[in-house]
Order: structure tokens, then sequence, then C-alpha cells
């Protein structure tokens, strides 16, 4: 990607981003801090206005696209993100799973991975808040609740990956 | 002093209303604070007996200070390192309307029989660009994203330089007199002596200048920058050298001194005040009746200086390797002229001859008045600008592929 950057004396300065199907995104900051945004379908055409931000709304426009505020994680399986940091995750099973047929307790996942179980999904049956002496099975659908990083270990482990 | 203060709120009134009708119909607010000068002036409102704001000596002041904001503003948004960077592009592109437009402008004033001074004054007014007016219609049209924008914006750096150099050589000949060779070279001596020891002031003085600008207080960062930039311009005007050139070697100087954004953000509306006023006080001093008298050069001028503009525009925006129907853009942008002919008109009334105290003035408001109106109605139909100039096939594909 180039982003090209001219200065507009009197005006501000100019940055051109090219978006990859030809066209180009012009950003044109103003020295009073507004921003006008507009896109020119290619190199020929004429620039056409799509919005302007003030100084203030551009900064919180900008830290939306930057993920600053909110950076979605990435993950093949289904998950819910309870605050900045901790993951609600359902992971299933696998047949060859080292953890079916035994109980939470015996498997340990929490001591392991700092990740807790807080229901067991089995066919149409939900077993809320599981003790350590609820059997896993192989098929069955574990929900869990921790830190990404806890999450991440915990479905590497069940998985057997 | 309770009249004085009537007559400038009178004149507040006038500039508001008009400002007003400037805003409802798109138009440019420059030539229409000049036509409230003209209008609530002695000219017209005293010929017709109503209340009317006499051309005192309290408005020359102010309006004095307008003129001194504004190339004050130049200075601080001129940048020599932006000048070097795109300078070789700038520079063709610049040359090219300096040497196409002054010309012009100085023939017409010399076949009319003007005096060489007159038609340099002339040439002036029909040269310069307006930045406030071409810079605004850019931003109103979207142009300023698209590649003309570059071309039009660099002439327009080069020719607030150029200016500065002009201001500064006629100055020195219209308030040097008639004293013969002698007495010119004298005060262009002394103008170029002076601008010389600013500019070394400004250069070093730096930062002398930015730790007098350091202060958290608005109000007192505000009063120290006038009490830089107003008593450097009245002494170089008092030495009879341009109060506005000074003006803008202390706001070049300041460019660099850290301070600039500071400057231009809590002194954009004090310059914004008293420009309003130095357009004011240009109408205050026009007499419409003297527009027949210039009603010949003005004509001339209109109808040579716009395809001329739009001429040297289109070559400079091929020096900038620009397409053919950018390139005509750059030229139609550059179009309408305002502020600076009228700084340019505030000298020449200061003249010694009944040319330069009247005709000239009165041309320069007429031709802004034209050339603002036409420049921006140009740049909005640009498109019709195009099929007229590109009708003859000159044009290949790209000139009609597209029109907004």
């Amino acid at each position: 990607m180039t982003i090209y950057e001219s200065d507009l004396p009197g005006v501000g300065k100019k940055h051109e981003v090219e978006l990859g199907d030809g066209s180009r995104l012009v950003i044109v900051t103003h020295n009073s801090g507004k921003r006008e945004v507009f896109r020119r379908a290619s190199a020929d055409s004429d620039s056409e206005k799509l919005f302007e931000l003030t100084d203030k709304l551009a900064r919180q426009v900008g830290t939306l696209l930057e993920g600053a505020y909110f950076q979605p994680v990435q993950t093949e399986d289904i998950e819910t993100l309870l605050g900045d940091n901790t993951l609600i995750e359902w992971v299933e099973v696998g047949a060859d799973s080292d953890i079916a047929g035994k109980t939470l307790g015996e498997s340990d996942l929490r001591q392991a991975t700092g990740a807790s179980v807080i229901a067991i999904e089995r066919d149409d049956e939900v077993v809320a808040s599981p003790g350590g002496d609820a059997m896993v099975e192989a098929g069955d659908t574990l929900v869990v609740i921790g830190p990404k990083a806890a999450c991440r270990d915990f479905t590497a482990l069940v998985k057997g990956t | 002093m309770a009249a004085a203060l009537l007559e400038f709120g009178y004149l507040f009134v006038v500039l508001a209303v008009v400002g007003a009708v400037a805003l409802r119909l798109g138009l440019s607010v420059i030539p229409l604070y000049v036509v409230g000068g003209v209008v609530a002036g002695p000219y017209v409102a005293g010929r017709v007996g109503l209340p009317y704001v006499p051309n005192g000596e309290v408005v020359t002041v102010l309006a004095e200070l307008g003129i001194v904001l504004l190339l004050f503003f130049l200075g601080l948004e001129f940048s020599l390192d932006r000048l070097r960077s795109s300078g070789a592009k700038i520079g063709r592109a610049g040359v090219i309307d300096l040497a196409v437009n002054l010309p012009i402008g100085v023939a017409i004033g010399l076949v009319l029989g003007w005096s060489p001074v007159e038609s340099l004054l002339l040439g002036g007014i029909v040269y310069i660009s307006s930045s406030a007016i071409v810079t605004k219609t850019l931003i109103d049209l979207g142009w300023i994203a698209d590649p003309e924008s570059e071309p039009i914006l660099g002439t327009l750096v080069f020719e607030d330089l150029a200016i500065a150099v002009y201001l500064a050589v006629v100055t020195s000949l219209v308030l040097g007199g008639d004293g013969g060779v002698a007495a010119i070279g004298r005060s262009l001596a002394i103008a170029f002596g002076f601008l010389g020891l600013l500019f070394v002031a400004v250069q070093y003085g730096t930062a002398l200048f930015a730790r007098v600008l350091d202060v958290e207080n608005e109000e007192a960062f505000v009063l120290r920058a006038l009490a830089v930039v107003v008593p450097i311009s009245g002494a170089a005007l008092a030495l009879g050298v341009s109060e506005a050139v000074a003006a803008f070697f202390v706001g070049m100087g300041f460019s660099t001194s850290g301070h600039r954004e500071r400057l231009e953000h809590l002194l954009v509306s004090v310059r914004d005040v008293f420009a309003a006023v130095f357009f004011f006080w240009i109408g205050l001093g026009t007499d419409p009746t003297l527009l027949a008298a210039a009603a010949v050069p003005l004509v001339i001028a209109v109808v040579l200086s716009t395809p001329s503009k739009v001429v040297s525009g289109y070559l400079g925006g091929r020096a900038y390797d620009l397409s053919a129907h950018r390139s005509l853009r750059v030229g139609v942008g550059l179009v309408p002229r305002g502020e600076f002919s009228l700084v340019i008109a505030a000298l020449a009334a200061a003249g010694t001859t009944p040319v330069m105290r009247e005709i000239i003035p009165a041309f320069a408001v007429g031709y802004v008045f034209v050339m603002s109106a036409l420049g921006t109605v140009l740049m909005q139909r640009s498109d019709l600008v195009e099929r007229l100039v590109f009708r003859g096939g000159a044009a290949d594909s790209e000139t009609s592929a597209e029109s907004t």
C-alpha cells in the first residue's frame, strides 16, 4: 500500500491512499483540524466527497478504524467477548480427545489452563455449573470462561491440537 | 466620540448584512464588503443625504491594520522550505504566470498613455490572483482533493513571494515621489536595506520572538504578537517602505517559531475583522462615478486578463505533468482576483497623480468585483469552459469522459 502526502499551502495537508481496486481514498486535513474524506474512482476522475469530520470526531473514528477501541478477535470457534480480555467460548470435545470419558476433576483443566467450564452441552441437555465429578464425553460441547490466552490453551488441550 | 462609535456601529452593521447576503448567495465576501463600503460611504449614502460613514482617519488606521494582518498571515503560511522542496515545479508554473500576466497589465497601462509607475500598478492588480477566494472555492468545489489543487496552490505561493518583492519596489516608486532617478534609487535602497535588515533579524531573531510569544495566557499571546508585527510595520511605513512587506517578513519569521498554529488559530478572527474593515474602507474611498472613467481600462483588462490567466495556468499545469483537462482547470482556478489587487490599489491611492489617486482605485474595485465573480462562476462551470476550449477536437478522450 502506498500513501501519498502533499502540502496544500494555506489549507493543510492531503493524503492519498491506494485502495487496491485502482481507486484512491483522499483525506484532506485542514489547518483547522477539519478532515474531508473523498474517493477518487480512477486516476482521471474527479474526487467525490464522502463526508467530513471535525478534528475530535476524526480522532474518535480513527481509533475505531485502528482497532484501539474495539478489536475483533479472530478464532474459528464461536465466542463472546466479556470486557477487554475475557472470553466465553464453546469448545467441542472430539472423539479422540484425551479428556473424553474423564470427569472434569480428573482432567484437571482449570489448573492446567486457567479457564473454567461453566456448562456442558450434551445433545439438548445442558449441565449448568458442573462440579468436579461431572463426566465429559466425546461430542460434548464445553462452555468455557477465562482470559483469552487461557481459552486458547484450553481449546488446544481439549481438541488435542 | 459618540459620533465615531456610532459610525463604527454602522460600519459593522453593513458588514454583517452584506456578509449574510454573500453567504446566502454563495458569493465571496470580499467584493461585497467593498460594495457595502461604497454604498454606505460618502459617495453614495452621503450624496443622497442618508447617514454615511465618513472616510476618516480612524477607519484608515484600522484598515491599515487589516493590510498588515493579511500580509502577516501570508508570511505565516509561506514557507521557504516548501518553496525549495517542490521549488522546480512551483518555480516554473510561477514564472510562467508572472511572465504572462504582469506584462499584460503593464501593456494596457502604457497603451492608455499612463506613466510607467501607473502601468506597473495596473500590472500588479491584473497579475495577482486572490488566495482567499481561490482557496475557498477549491474547498467548496472539492477540487482540493484533486491533482490540480497542487499547481494552483503552488502558484499562489509563488505569487505571494512575487507580490512581496513587487510591493517593496512599487511602494518606493509611489512614495518616493517624483524626485527623478536619484530619489527613486535612494528610496529603493532604503526599502531593500530595511527589508534586508528585517529579513536577517527575522531569520536569526526567531528564537527571541518565539520567547516573547512563549506565554500560556491567550490574551497576552495575541497582544504580544500584535506588539511585534504592528510596530515593525509602522516603522517600515514611516521609512517609506511597504508596511505590508514588513508584516509578510515578520509572519515568515514566526512561521518557524513553533507558534505558527497558535498564531493562526488565535489571530484569525482578529485578521478577519480588520480585513473586513479594509475592504469596506476601499469601498469608502471609491466614487462610483469614477468607475465610468475607469470603464475603458476595466473592459480591456477583463477581456485580456481572463484568457491570459487561463493560458498561463494551463501551461503551469502542464509543468506539473497534468493532463490537458486538469491543466485547463488550473488556469480557470487562478482567474479570481481579490484582496491583493485591492492592497495595490490602496497603495496607488497614496500616489501623487490623478490616475493613481482616482482611476486606479476605482478600476481595482470594478476589476476585483468582476474577476472574483467571473472567476468563481468559471470554476463552478468549468465543464462548459472545457467543452468550449476543447471543442476543436484538440482534446483526447480524457477530456470528455468526465465532468462534474
